[in-house]
C-alpha cells in the first residue's frame, strides 16, 4: 500500500492482533473435541472396507452384548431422505443403506461408555457384502456399458455444463496464433489439523443440540434437518472454535447423523471425534480434472478466443460438483482477461472414491493452472513479454466480460506493474542463474458468489448500559480471522477499541447464520451487515446525543469513546454517559440491526453461465521463484510475491497470512500431494506420515503489496480476498519450473521424478 | 489400509536392571515388547501390527542413556540415548558428523526428544536414518541376554525389513563406535520422499580417512538406507576408493558403483539414480572434512 492510500481510520486497515489469538495460543480456546456434557457417551463409526459393494446384511447382536455398549445404529435408523447441495443432485444419505459407494463410507455406528469399548464393538458388527466392480477413473465412469454407481440414475455423469459466448470458430479464424494443450490435475486431500468432531444431544422432547467443528454451520443445519426430516426449529447448532476448514467442513457428515441417532436411541449426549486417518481416507478431496484448452491470440498477444473441455472426477456423491464446473469457466477462465469468444463443455462424473466438492479456491486454481500455463507458453512462443501481455489483456474498472459479468473496480493492471517492480522483472534476463526460474500468474476472486436459497447476511450490535458492545453475526471463525475483521469494522463505526467488542459462539437460536464460509465471502457480506448494525446503533445514540450537544444528529461523530458534533469537536460527551442516558433517562436499550442482501445479483444461471455472480471482483498477481536441483529434480520454492487489489484490506496482516497460507497450501498440489488408491479403490495413505503436505519448512519467503481501489460496493471499500493466492500459485509454480528447466510439465504434481526424467532425456 | 486405532490393552512392566528385563523377556517369549521412546512401537500397536501382552520399559535402568568414552574401543552410546541428544552434542557434530546429521534429520523435535538410537536400530526399518551413519562409522552392538552378552558388528544385525538377529529374550544395550583414525571426516546426505519432515527416500553416509599429507583415501565406509530390504554397506564402491587418490571423477565412478549395489523396490529407477547423487555428495563432503581436519595431520 502506498502512504497516500492511508485513510483516517482508527482501526480499519490496521494490522491489529487477532482477537482470538490469546485464547488459541494459550490452549484455552474450546474446540468440539474438548466438549463434554453430563452423561456423554462416545461413538465410533464402522466404515466400509470396499469401494463398491452391496450390503446384504448387518448383524450387530454380538456388539450389543459387549459390556458398556449402549446402542448401535445403521442406515436403516434414518428417514431415508436424500440430501445434497442442489435439488437436482440430492444423492446422499446419512449412512449407507443398501450400497456402499466408496471406501470408508459409514455403515454402522456404536455408542458406548468409552472410546475403547466403542471401538472394540465395531469388530463385533458382522456385515455381509457383495463386492461390485469399482468405478475408479474417468474412463471407467464414461465408457460404453460402464458400471452405474447410483441405482436411481442411468449414467455416471452427475452434471454437465455447456457455454458459448461470441463465436469461437470465428474467433480462432481471426487469431494469428492458436495452441491447444491438455492438462491433468490430481486429487488432493484438504488437510485441516482438527479432524471432524461433534457432540449431539437429543432431549426428551426431541430437540437436537449440535456442537461440532463446522465451517458453515448453516449448511450443516439445513442438510441435517432435511435428512432427519426435522423442522429447523427442532435443531439448534452452536459452533465452537474450528481447527481449520479449507472448505472441508461445510456439510452435515456421517458423524453428525450417527451421533444424533445414537443420542436419540440412548437418551444421552453422544460425542464422535474422527481420527485423521478416517478423514484422509474417506472424506472430501479436490476433484481430479482433465482439461483440454485452446487459446487464440493476435501476434501482439491480444487474447481473442478460448475453448475448453473439462472433465471432473468427483467420487461417490455430487456435493457442489455441478456448481464447481460452472465456476471453473465463469470465475476461472472468463477473468481476469478480456476475450471476445468463449466456448466451454464440462462434465462432472461419479466414481467409487471419496466424494469431492469445494476445496479452498473451489475450481479456480485448476482453471487458472490450465489457462495461465498455456497462455504463458504462447507468450513465450511469440517472443513477447509475460507481464506486458498480461497487462494488455487485463480487464479494467467498469468493463464487462463476454458472459455479462460486470467488474466494478479492477486494479489488475496496477498489480501486474507493481509485481514487475518488486521482482526486478526488467533486469532479470541479464542475470538469470541456471536452474532458477520465475513464474507469473493472475487470478480473479469473487467477493462471495450468490448461491441459491438463503444468502443474506445480518448482524446485531447490542450496546450494554456501561458502554460495552456485544456483536452478534452469522460468520464463523475458522482461523481465517473473521471475528477480528468484523470487530474492527464495528469498532471503527462505534469509536470504541476492538478489545471492547464481545463476540460469541455462532448459535442458530441467536444469530441469523451466514449462508456459509465459502467463496471469500465473509468480510464482504457479513462485513456489510456488521457495519450497518453498528451504524444503526450509532444512529439511535445520535438521536439522543443531538439535543444534548445542541447539534444535528447527522453531524454526530463517535470516536475514542467520546461523542461530539463534527461542527464543534471541542464539546464532547463520553460514550458511556450517552449510553447511560439512553438506558437510564430515556429507558431506551440500544440494539442496532443491519443486513446485506445483494439481491441485485441474479441467481447465477447454471445452464448458460451468463450474468453476475458477485458485487465485487478482487484481483491477484503472483510471481514465484523456484530453484531446481538438476541432479535430484527437487524444486524449492524460494520466494513468492503477491500483489493484489482487494479494494481495501481491513487487516493487512491477516490478509498477508491468508495469502501466504494459500500459497503454501497450493504449492503441495503443484509439487507432490496426491491421494493414491489401489486397484480396488482403497486409499494408500492414512496419516500425515504418508500423505505429505507442505509445512513451514517448505514455505517460501513472502512479499506483498496492496493496490487500493476502495470498491464502492464493499464495506470500507473491501472486497473478498481469502482464496486469492490459491488461484495463482499452481500456475505460477508450473510457469516457474518451465522457466528454470526449459520444459513444460502438464500433469500435476510436478514431481522430482518427472523433472529428472526430462533432464536425463536432454543430457 | 489399516486404520490407526486406539492402543490395545497391555500390562506395563518397568525393569530396573538389564537382568530383570531379560528375565521378563525369557519368561514371556513372543508376548513382550520392549519400549524405548515408543515412537515406532506405539504406532505399530495402534495399527495392530503388534499386540504384545506385556510392554517393558527400560527407563529405570541406569547407564543406558549415556554417551561415554570407552577407552580403546571408542565411544559407547547407550541404547536409550535420544536423537536429540546425539544431534546437539558438540562432540558428535565434530567427530561423528554423519551420525549427528542423521539424528538431526529424524522426524520432528517431538520425535527426536522421545525416539532413541537403539529403538531406531531394533525397529530395523529399511529407512532408519541412523543406520547408514553407524554402518559408515563401523559401529559394534552389545546384545545381552540372561545368559550373557555378545558383540556384533552392525552390518550383521539386520536380516530383513523390520527383522534382526535379536533373540526373543535379547536386548540391545550399547552401541560402540571406534574413533576415526588420522585425518578423517564423515557426512550424511539424504533425500526425503516429499517434504522436509518425511521418510528418507535415499540416505547415504560416508566416513573416510586420508593418508597423512595427501588426498589418498586410507579407509572408507559407505552406508545406505531405503534402497534395499535393510540398511546396507556399499562395499564395492568402498573398494573403488580405498587406497586411491581421491578426485571428483573417481568419486563419481564409485557413486555409480554404489547405485548398482542398491536394490530398491518402489520408485526404483529414481532411487537408484539418487543413490549415485547422495553417495557422491556424502563422500565428497567427508573428503573435504577430512582434508580440513587438523587432528592427526602431524602424526
Ligand atoms: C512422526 C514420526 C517421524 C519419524 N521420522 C523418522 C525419520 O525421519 N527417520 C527415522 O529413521 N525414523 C523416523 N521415525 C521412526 C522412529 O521415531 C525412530 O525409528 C526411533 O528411533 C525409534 O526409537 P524409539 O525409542 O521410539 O523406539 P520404540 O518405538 O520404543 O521401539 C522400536 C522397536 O525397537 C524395539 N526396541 C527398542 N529398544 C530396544 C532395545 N534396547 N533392545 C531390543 N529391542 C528394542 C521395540 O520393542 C520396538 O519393536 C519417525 C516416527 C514418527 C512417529
Amino acid at each position: 500500500m502506498n502512504k497516500s492510500d492511508l485513510k483516517d481510520y482508527a482501526v480499519v486497515g490496521k494490522p491489529i492482533r487477532r482477537v482470538d489469538g490469546p485464547a488459541k495460543v494459550t490452549g484455552k480456546a474450546t474446540y468440539a473435541g474438548d466438549l463434554l456434557l453430563p452423561g456423554t457417551l462416545h461413538g465410533k463409526i464402522l466404515r466400509s472396507p470396499y469401494a463398491h459393494a452391496r450390503i446384504l446384511n448387518i448383524d450387530y447382536s454380538r456388539a450389543m452384548k459387549l459390556h458398556g455398549v449402549r446402542a448401535v445404529v445403521t442406515g436403516r435408523d434414518f428417514p431415508g431422505v436424500r440430501y445434497g447441495f442442489m435439488p437436482q443432485t440430492r444423492d446422499q444419505l446419512p449412512m449407507a443403506t443398501d450400497k456402499v459407494k466408496h471406501y470408508g463410507e459409514a455403515v454402522a455406528a456404536v455408542a458406548a461408555i468409552d472410546e475403547d469399548i466403542a471401538e472394540e464393538a465395531l469388530d463385533l458388527i458382522d456385515v455381509e457384502y457383495e463386492e461390485l466392480t469399482p468405478v475408479l477413473t474417468i474412463d471407467d465412469a464414461m465408457k460404453e456399458g460402464a458400471v452405474i454407481i447410483h441405482d436411481h440414475m442411468d449414467t455416471n455423469i452427475a452434471a454437465s455444463s455447456k457455454m458459448h459466448f461470441g463465436d469461437v470458430e470465428k474467433g480462432f479464424k481471426e487469431s494469428d496464433y492458436i495452441r491447444e494443450e491438455k492438462f491433468t490435475t490430481q486429487r488432493v486431500s484438504i488437510g485441516f489439523i482438527e479432524p471432524h468432531a461433534v457432540i449431539v444431544n437429543v432431549d426428551n422432547s426431541g430437540n437436537v443440540l449440535i456442537q461440532g467443528s463446522k465451517q458453515s454451520p448453516y449448511i450443516t443445519w439445513r442438510h441435517f434437518c432435511r435428512a432427519m426430516d426435522l423442522p429447523l426449529g427442532k435443531v439448534r447448532i452452536i459452533n465452537p472454535y474450528v481447527g481449520g476448514g479449507f472448505s472441508g467442513k461445510h456439510e452435515a457428515l456421517d458423524l453428525d447423523f450417527a451421533a444424533a441417532a445414537l443420542s436419540k436411541k440412548t437418551g444421552f449426549p453422544v460425542k464422535i471425534v474422527l481420527s485423521q486417518d478416517e478423514v484422509i481416507a474417506a472424506f472430501k478431496q479436490r476433484h481430479a480434472k482433465h482439461v483440454e484448452i485452446k487459446i487464440g491470440m493476435k501476434k501482439d498477444g491480444t487474447l481473442v478466443a478460448c475453448e475448453c473441455k473439462m472433465i471432473a472426477e468427483g467420487g461417490a456423491y455430487a456435493s457442489v460438483g455441478p456448481f464447481n464446473i460452472v465456476i471453473f469457466a465463469t470465475s476461472g477462465l472468463l477473468l481476469p482477461y478480456r476475450m471476445s469468444h468463449f466456448k466451454y463443455e464440462a462434465h462432472r462424473v461419479y466414481t467409487n472414491k471419496p466424494w469431492c466438492g469445494s476445496v479452498r479456491g473451489q475450481s479456480i486454481p485448476i482453471a487458472r493452472f490450465a489457462f495461465e500455463s498455456l497462455f504463458n507458453m504462447m507468450i513465450d512462443d511469440l517472443g513477447l513479454d509475460q507481464l506486458e501481455v498480461r497487462k494488455k489483456n487485463s480487464i479494467l474498472s467498469g468493463e464487462s466480460t463476454i458472459n455479462k459479468m460486470t467488474v466494478g473496480t479492477a486494479g489488475m493492471v496496477e498489480a501486474i506493474e507493481k509485481l514487475g517492480e518488486m521482482i526486478g522483472w526488467d533486469g532479470r534476463k541479464k542475470k538469470k542463474a541456471p536452474y532458477r526460474g520465475i513464474g507469473i500468474a493472475c487470478s480473479p476472486q469473487v467477493s462471495g458468489a450468490r448461491m441459491g436459497g438463503h444468502f443474506g447476511s445480518s448482524a446485531v450490535v447490542k450496546v450494554d448500559e456501561d458502554g460495552g458492545v456485544c456483536l452478534i453475526h452469522g460468520g464463523t471463525e475458522i482461523g481465517q480471522g473473521c471475528d477480528t475483521v468484523l470487530a474492527q469494522m464495528a469498532a471503527e463505526v462505534i469509536g470504541v477499541p476492538v478489545e471492547e467488542i464481545r463476540q460469541m459462539e455462532e448459535d442458530s437460536d441467536v444469530a441469523v447464520l451466514e449462508a456459509g464460509m465459502f467463496s471469500s465471502r465473509c468480510t464482504f457480506w457479513a462485513g456489510h451487515a456488521v457495519k450497518r448494525a453498528a451504524e444503526d446503533a450509532c444512529q439511535q445514540l445520535a438521536e439522543i446525543a443531538a439535543p444534548l450537544l445542541e447539534a444535528s444528529k447527522d453531524d454526530i461523530v463517535f470516536k475514542n469513546k467520546t461523542v461530539f458534533s463534527r461542527k464543534n469537536p471541542g464539546r464532547a460527551i463520553a460514550f458511556i454517559d450517552l449510553v447511560r442516558n439512553a438506558y437510564y433517562t430515556k429507558g431506551q436499550p440500544i440494539y442496532g440491526r443491519g443486513s446485506y442482501s445483494a439481491s441485485n445479483i441474479p441467481m447465477p444461471d447454471l445452464k448458460t453461465g451468463e450474468g453476475d455472480v458477485t458485487n465485487a471482483w478482487a484481483f491477484f498477481a503472483q510471481a514465484v521463484e523456484v530453484e531446481v536441483d538438476p541432479e535430484t529434480g527437487r524444486v524449492k520454492v524460494l520466494k513468492s510475491v503477491c500483489t493484489r487489489d482487494v479494494g481495501r484490506p481491513i487487516n493487512p496482516m491477516l490478509l498477508d497470512a491468508q495469502l501466504e497460507g494459500g500459497t503454501v497450501f497450493t504449492s503441495g498440489q503443484a509439487l507432490y500431494e496426491e491421494c493414491c488408491f489401489d486397484e480396488k479403490g482403497r486409499p494408500l495413505q492414512n496419516s500425515f506420515l504418508d500423505y505429505k503436505m507442505p509445512t513451514v519448512m517448505e514455505a517460501p519467503e513472502n512479499e506483498h503489496f496492496d493496490i487500493i481501489t476502495d470498491d464502492p460496493n464493499g464495506p470500507f471499500g473491501a472486497k473478498g480476498a481469502g482464496e486469492g493466492s490459491n488461484g495463482t500459485t499452481l500456475a505460477a509454480i508450473a510457469n516457474a519450473v518451465e522457466d528454470a528447466i526449459g520444459v513444460r510439465i502438464k500433469d500435476l504434481p510436478i514431481t522430482p521424478e518427472k523433472i529428472l526424467a526430462i533432464l536425463k532425456q536432454r543430457r | 489400509m489399516t486404520y490407526i486405532r486406539r492402543l490395545p490393552s497391555f500390562e506395563y512392566v518397568s525393569a530396573s536392571t538389564v537382568k530383570e528385563a531379560c528375565a521378563v523377556l525369557s519368561n514371556n517369549k513372543g508376548k513382550v515388547k520392549i519400549l524405548a521412546g515408543g515412537t515406532d512401537l506405539l504406532v505399530q500397536m495402534k495399527e495392530r501390527k503388534v499386540v504384545p501382552e506385556y510392554v517393558i520399559g527400560l527407563k529405570q535402568i541406569s547407564g543406558l542413556n549415556k554417551i561415554e568414552e570407552n577407552g580403546k574401543a571408542g565411544l559407547r552410546i547407550g541404547t536409550l540415548v535420544t536423537h536429540h541428544e546425539i544431534a546437539r552434542s558438540p562432540q558428535m557434530q565434530e567427530n561423528f558428523t554423519c551420525l549427528a546429521k542423521a539424528c538431526e534429520k529424524i522426524g520432528t523435535p517431538q520425535v527426536r526428544n522421545l525416539g532413541t538410537i537403539g529403538g531406531n536400530l531394533c525397529n530395523a526399518g529399511p529407512s532408519a536414518d541412523s543406520a547408514p551413519a553407524l554402518l559408515a562409522l563401523g559401529a559394534v552392538l552389545t546384545l545381552q541376554t540372561g545368559r550373557g552378552e555378545r558383540q556384533v558388528p552392525l552390518e550383521k544385525f539386520f536380516t530383513g525389513p523390520f527383522s534382526t538377529i535379536l533373540e526373543e529374550d535379547e536386548l540391545l544395550t550399547f552401541i560402540t563406535i571406534p574413533h576415526l583414525k588420522g585425518k578423517s571426516g564423515s557426512a550424511y546426505h539424504y533425500l526425503t520422499k516429499r517434504t522436509a519432515v518425511d521418510e528418507t527416500l535415499v540416505g547415504a553416509a560416508a566416513a573416510l580417512s586420508l593418508k597423512a599429507g595427501d588426498d589418498v583415501c586410507e579407509d572408507v565406509k559407505i552406508g545406505l538406507c531405503s534402497v534395499a530390504p535393510t540398511p546396507i554397506r556399499a562395499l564395492k564402491a568402498e573398494s573403488k576408493l580405498k587406497g586411491k587418490k581421491l578426485t571428483d571423477g573417481l568419486i563419481e565412478e564409485a557413486s555409480r558403483i554404489a547405485s548398482g549395489e542398491s536394490r530398491p523396490r518402489s520408485w526404483a529407477e529414481y532411487r537408484r539414480d539418487m543413490v549415485a547423487v547422495m553417495v557422491k555428495r556424502a563422500v565428497t563432503e567427508a573428503w573435504h572434512r577430512a582434508a580440513a581436519n587438523k587432528k592427526g595431520s602431524g602424526k
